[in-house]
């Protein structure tokens, strides 16, 4: 029996979410995947404010997050994330078409678990999208407090 | 050495001459007076001649003198004449005689020890004066401005440099108060230098001054104090460097460095805006290329079952022309990255370089008959990445322009450059180049062979041109079409050569 765990994605493009959203359809991985479109949305997620004040309080088994993002960006949701003790547990993917070096070093430097170009070539970005997707929540045991996993079915 | 001896015995001649002709002189007057009747006078002129004799002679022929008259006194004119007896009431006379004669003799010495002194004195200030005339003399030679004042700032004494720079002759200077007549403008209040100068006797400083002509001169000034042997002070020594040009200069210097300073701040800003110029390639025009990537796949899996094979060949042309242009976004990115980033320099072996290129370029060469002949290179100091990224350029251009060669031959090596540099090149047998385009090898964007015949985006070798150039180098290319290409790139030497 295969188990799911919740993936919260931060992408504000739209061909971004959908592209993703079919990649992980492909491998049945889309069914506990939240979108949100801005840093702030992220965090107002993570902390169960504003539109999520009703959701359940458990924290997703992995965060997908891109850097370029309107109102609150990338790197400042890792900062507060990895600066909170509630959330610094759980595994932060960026994953961007951002080459530069500065962005990365920057998002080791704030704690990051993994940092993924996206490729342009669609093959490797779904075979991409599928490893993470299966690694991070199959494989991955997430810390305590997460959304509990869910049946594959 | 005749001439010496020769004087003195003339002058020892003349002296006793001057003692033997006195006395016979004395003794002719008295035989003369004798003749006349007259008696009782030969004695004066005796004592007379004496007297000269010691007194212009010397002690010497004084005695020979005194000598002589003694004995023609006695013989010509004491009774018993024409005898050498002396009778001994007459002995007290001849006792005064000699005692006159001491006399004589002792202040004829005192006489001349006081002439020597003076002589002696005149001398030694003769040669001062010399001196003097002289040090003051090699003052005026020089050209470095010097002058006294007084305390009354009065100028007493003007050189010929001070003429030179101010203008003013040294009539027309002195006697004139130097303030006024050089319209000087202190650095600081005048009570103030005077008040330093009066407790450390000296003082320094830049003073603006103006000529006779008119223009104002720059001049770093020191001051000195000359004080009496009561320690009052008398004079000021000034000595004068004209340094309008140094002033001219400094401030030239400090203009371009003002502009120099403006100039990176600007340069600066041009940077941040290329950096954000090239993040925003990065992520912004990625992104759409991906979409357009990832939406014609999805239509080529959903949809291949209703095309045709035209419109399935369209499909392909755009997914292939979408992921050429993100090739050629990545290789752009990688060229400015180039320029923006700083370069780490360290010790660099070229060979260890050239195993690592070798190894990253065998899925390129796998299959392919391709002999590398590489030979021992030097270490340098440089940007290890940018370094490696240049040669793996350089190379793989190699292996690609020797695809169409049965026997693809690629040398690297060492050639001759001088003490300068250190210069190595990649030699291919491959297709080669027409020289007439050299120039248009290193330029972006720019191909010598068509898309379908070679892959590329041309920016390769633009890549290594800006990466030797970083590093201070040139970059050439020498080729016959169909006959090989060897492209060099030099290093200076001085700056990697290990400092010792």
């Amino acid at each position: 029996m295969t188990e799911l765990g919740r993936i919260l994605m931060v992408e504000d493009d739209p061909n971004d979410v959908e592209l993703t959203l079919t990649a992980l359809a492909e491998y049945n991985l889309a069914n506990e995947v939240v979108v949100t479109r801005d840093g702030a949305e992220a965090l107002d997620y993570l902390y169960c404010r504003g539109s999520f004040a009703t959701r359940t309080s458990e924290n997703p088994a992995v965060l997908l997050l891109d850097l370029k993002l309107p109102k609150v960006d990338g790197l400042q949701v890792l900062q507060q994330i990895k600066s909170d003790e509630k959330l610094r547990m759980i595994p932060v993917v960026v994953l961007t078409s951002s080459h530069e070096e500065k962005d990365m070093v920057a998002s080791y430097r704030l704690g990051v678990n993994a940092y993924v170009v996206k490729p342009v070539d669609f093959h490797e970005f779904v075979n991409a999208i599928k490893e993470l997707g299966i690694f991070w929540a199959v494989i991955n045991q997430p810390p305590p407090g997460s959304v509990p996993k869910r049946d594959l079915t | 050495m005749t001439a010496g001896p020769t004087r003195a015995w003339t002058s020892l001649l003349a002296r006793y001459g001057l003692a033997v002709a006195s006395v016979a002189g004395a003794l002719a007057c008295g035989l003369l007076a004798q003749s006349q009747g007259l008696h009782n006078v030969e004695f004066p002129p005796f004592l007379i001649a004496v007297s000269a004799t010691v007194w212009y002679a010397g002690p010497g022929s004084g005695i020979l003198a005194v000598g002589l008259a003694i004995l023609s006194y006695d013989y010509f004119f004491l009774e018993p004449r024409y005898t050498l007896y002396i009778h001994p009431s007459d002995r007290p006379l001849f006792v005064v005689f000699i005692a006159f004669v001491g006399m004589i003799a002792w202040f004829s010495s005192r006489r001349r020890r006081i002439e020597q002194a003076l002589r002696q004195a005149r001398d030694e200030l003769e040669r001062d004066v010399a001196v003097r005339t002289q040090q003051a003399s090699l003052l005026d030679l020089t050209h470095d401005t010097i002058f006294v004042r007084d305390m009354n700032d009065v100028i007493t004494y003007w050189n010929r440099g001070a003429e030179e720079l101010y203008g003013w002759t040294a009539a027309q200077a002195i006697g004139q108060r130097s303030p006024e007549l050089l319209r000087t403008v202190f650095p600081l209040p005048i009570d103030e230098i005077r008040a330093e100068l009066l407790r450390t006797d000296r003082w320094e400083g830049e003073l603006d001054r103006t000529k006779a002509g008119g223009t104002v001169v720059a001049v770093a000034s020191r001051w000195s104090l000359r004080r009496d042997e009561q320690a009052r002070p008398v004079a000021i020594l000034e000595t004068n460097n004209d340094i309008t040009e140094r002033r001219r200069r400094e401030q030239e210097i400090q203009r371009l460095n003002s502009d120099l300073a403006k100039r990176t701040t600007e340069l600066q800003g041009t940077n941040k805006e290329l950096e954000a110029f090239a993040y925003s390639i990065s992520h912004d025009l990625r992104a759409p290329l991906r979409h357009m990537v990832g939406y014609t796949e999805l239509l080529q899996k959903h949809a291949a079952a209703l095309l045709d094979d035209k419109n399935r060949r369209y499909l392909r042309l755009i997914l292939e022309a979408a992921k050429r242009m993100g090739t050629l976004i990545d290789d752009l990115l990688a060229f400015s990255r180039i320029g923006r980033v700083e370069t780490r320099t360290s010790a660099v072996s070229l060979d260890a370089l050239v195993k690592e290129a070798l190894h990253e370029l065998r899925p390129e060469t796998e299959g392919r008959r391709l002999a590398w002949t590489v030979a021992k290179l030097p270490d340098v100091y440089g940007d290890r990445s940018m370094l490696k990224l240049a040669l793996v350029n350089l190379m793989s251009n190699a292996v690609k322009f020797t695809r169409t060669r049965p026997d693809a031959e690629v040398e690297i090596g060492r050639a001759d450059g001088g003490d300068d540099e250190t210069v190595v090149f990649v030699r291919d047998n491959g297709v080669g180049f027409d020289m007439q385009y050299a120039d248009k090898l290193f330029g972006v964007f720019q191909r010598l062979h068509p898309t379908g015949e070679f892959e590329g985006t041309g920016i390769g070798l633009a890549t290594v041109q800006r990466i030797i150039h970083r590093h201070g180098g040139r970059v050439w290319a020498d080729g016959v079409v169909d006959r090989g290409a060897t492209f060099y790139f030099s290093l200076p030497r001085s700056w990697w050569e290990p400092k010792s």
